[in-house]
């Protein structure tokens, strides 16, 4: 504990007592894990403008920042990812110095060549959909199988025929769609802080230019994609149609077919056109995007 | 447009959404909306490696990696962030990461040559479970070791993948994961759990239950074996097609360079030397295809074995909560009668009329032969539906009336694999 506070401090310098307190503890040992939990808990605040703060200047360093809302939300939206990370796995490092060891967990995530998805298209209320919609693709099932349907407009029966999956898939799959639509879409979209507005002007485009919004889409789609397609295993490369048609016909590899398709519009379409799907006459999967769960 | 407004007018927003962040980070695990049987997905180094299966029972879950583990990462199938661990360059790290009522035993090891991650799932102990762990470890001694996946090529991977799946997500987890370290725990001492003053008889029937489980378990360690010789054969297999597929693909390469110098030389023959490279390339590809397809079917084989042992356990599970549930019960018949009137009228009228503000939709449903009961049981629980009578082959089921169109949901309904066909009249 700090000596810096003192029982006679005015009440309006509370906050800043609060703040230097904190500060005070996070830089002192976490002797066990319950210790640094509850160091923790005490300056979530501070450690997250902390870690924003670091990522802004990442930005800042590599020519990336402008000063506007979306930029910020940015930033804030990866410091509670790094943070999130920070408490779950900072636990059993102890003993340890929270703070410092903090700075070098994002220091960790910063030295690696692209920490994050980041482009200025996708910065606009089209792109922070697709951003987060994937970005979120890539460490929830739920929202990985609501892909199919936010981005072409596939229902659950319509994932099973395309990708060709066996009866004690099929559940799964409703289940995926059910979660989503009952909490998964409403938390995401709070998650990746678009706002109803943003949902609305989105939804008044893609119905005035129904085409054009879609290529748009379908542009940034490929960005997003290509960079979330490294959250797969390291042995789901892209396959050739004679590939996709051999898995399919040999029923293996449900796994592989699921992520990576959801992730890859190239394969998607090249899968289709096996024609495995033809029974149940769906179109195409084209960029379509849905704006509802 | 709102992107590049003035900071100010934008301060709210921000202020909004951190607090959010916020709230979010507090929550932490508790905010999945997931139950306890729900899948666990398994991250290492930011990207997916497979998932624990967490329905009651241990499972495994092994993997090499060919680069040094930095952190390993569990998430809900909803994407909630569990736990996790960060881990040292070198050496070993364990830790037991405890969910809302289970547990996940992480043990991380990185060499030069690479990291190994395995993630034992460790459902909430009882009495049996206890048992059973203890007795695992006084009966096996000669544990066999996983057959890790590292090698290259996708699609070698991939067939591998689903080979590990077979071998790694078995039931004794903690004996085929043993080897990462030394057996040093002290055997929890199962007459710990009987009670001091249990007659004999009571002990001794325990005894003769804990030795057929050690029997069984003897059985499945034998399968495992087996279908690991299976794997290590298959690998050997496909690194031999491998070798050939180049070997061929170079023979090609040189015929046809061969051919582009000399133009006069026919190209008949070329055609006939790729034709018969190509024919013993396929004759040792579908060997391989039918030794995948021997490998496959034993799979299904213990996922049927899994299913119906889950089966039993919901059964049970029924058995136990509708005792509790005679209460309700006195609605059914009139349910029963809603159906019957259904049958009985032309479903048009029974839709025109509602009996009550909400009545249930009939569907009659024909099932592909060979569907067993219990997954047409488990498709109706899906459907939150309700079998009604069965006649000439059709199955009468209550949905909840669809807010979606009636084509629709039929659509749906016919793409499920153990449909036949599905009418809305009988
Ligand atoms: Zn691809």
């Amino acid at each position: 504990m700090s000596g810096i506070g003192s029982p006679s401090m005015l009440n309006r310098d509370r906050t800043i007592l609060d703040r230097s307190e904190a500060i005070a503890r996070i830089e002192d040992v976490a002797a066990t894990a319950e210790d640094f939990d509850r160091i923790v808990s005490q300056s979530l605040p501070l450690l997250l403008d902390r870690t924003v703060g670091y990522i802004k200047r990442f930005l800042r360093d590599t020519g990336q920042w402008s000063e506007d809302v979306a930029h910020e939300k940015f930033v804030l939206r990866w410091g509670a990812e790094y943070l999130e990370q920070f408490l779950v796995s900072g636990r059993f490092e102890v003993p340890c110095r929270p703070l410092f060891l903090l700075d070098s967990m994002v220091a960790k995530q910063h030295s690696r060549p692209e920490p994050f998805c980041y482009h200025p298209d996708l910065l606009t209320p089209l792109g922070r959909f697709l951003d987060g919609l994937v970005g979120r693709a890539a460490v929830s099932r739920d929202a990985l199988i609501a892909l199919y349907h936010h981005c072409y407009g596939l229902g659950p029966g319509q994932v099973i025929a395309t990708l060709r999956l066996n009866g004690s898939e099929s559940p799964r799959i409703y289940k995926n769609f059910q979660r989503w639509r009952d909490s998964g879409w409403k938390r995401t979209l709070e998650d990746i802080g678009l706002t109803a507005p943003d949902l609305q002007g989105l939804t008044e485009q893609c119905h005035q230019q129904r085409r054009r919004f879609n290529g748009e889409a379908e542009r940034m789609l490929r960005f997003v994609q290509a960079h979330y397609r490294k959250s797969e295993p390291d042995h789901y490369p892209c396959l050739s149609r004679h590939q996709w048609e051999d898995m399919f016909l040999q029923g293996y590899g449900i796994e592989y077919r699921i992520w990576h398709l959801a992730l890859c519009l190239n394969c998607l379409q090249t899968a289709w056109d096996l024609g495995f799907a033809g029974a149940s006459a769906i179109e195409k999967p084209r960029v379509a995007l849905q704006f509802q769960p | 447009m709102e992107e590049h407004m003035h900071p100010m007018d934008s301060e709210p927003e921000r202020t909004g959404y951190r607090e959010h962040l916020l709230d979010v980070i507090r929550t932490g695990a508790r905010r999945t909306g997931c139950g306890a049987s729900e899948p666990i997905h398994v991250f290492v180094n930011q990207q997916r490696i497979g998932q624990l299966d967490g329905a009651g029972t241990e499972a495994t879950l092994q993997v090499r990696h060919q680069t040094p583990i930095e952190s390993v990462h569990l998430r809900s199938e909803d994407g909630v962030l569990l736990g996790g661990l960060s881990t040292p360059e070198y050496g070993f790290k364990s830790s037991r990461i405890a969910l809302m009522r289970d547990a996940v035993e992480l043990r991380v090891q990185n060499t030069a040559q690479g990291g190994v991650v395995s993630a034992v799932f460790l459902p909430a102990p009882g009495l049996w479970h206890r048992a059973r762990r203890a007795f695992g470890r006084i009966v096996g001694q000669g544990a066999p070791r996983p057959v890790a996946a590292a090698g290259s090529g996708g699609r070698i991977l991939a067939v591998a993948q689903i080979l590990l799946a077979i071998v790694l997500i078995g039931h004794f987890a903690d004996r085929i994961t043993g080897w990462t370290t030394p057996a040093t725990q002290p055997l929890p001492v199962i007459q710990a759990d009987i009670p001091q003053a249990a007659p004999l008889s009571e002990v001794a029937k325990l005894e003769q239950q804990l030795i057929e489980l050690a029997q069984t378990q003897t059985k499945t360690i034998e399968t495992i074996q087996t279908q690991q010789q299976g794997m290590a054969q298959l690998q050997r297999t496909m690194a031999k097609l491998s070798t050939a597929q180049e070997s061929v693909a170079s023979n090609v390469m040189t015929v046809a360079q061969e051919l582009e110098h000399s133009r006069k030389g026919t190209e008949h023959n070329v055609d006939r030397m790729t034709r018969v490279l190509m024919n013993k390339n396929r004759s040792e590809r579908e060997q391989l295809e039918a030794e995948i397809h021997s490998l496959l079917i034993a799979n299904d084989q213990l996922s049927r074995e899994r299913t119906q042992l889950e089966q039993n356990y919901q059964e049970l599970k029924k058995q136990l909560t509708s005792s509790g549930q005679d209460i309700s019960k006195t609605t059914v018949p009139d349910r029963d009668k809603l159906v019957m009137a259904q049958q009985d009228a032309p479903p048009q009228i029974a839709d025109a009329k509602p009996i009550r503000p909400q009545p249930p939709f009939l569907l009659w449903v024909s099932f592909s032969e060979g569907t067993s009961q219990a997954s047409i049981d488990q498709w109706v629980l899906d459907m939150h539906g309700r079998k009604g009578a069965f006649s000439e082959g059709w199955q009468a089921v209550e949905i909840v009336p669809p807010t979606e169109p009636m084509e629709r949901v039929l659509d749906q309904i016919k793409q499920t694999k153990i449909v036949k066909a599905v009418k809305i009249s009988r």
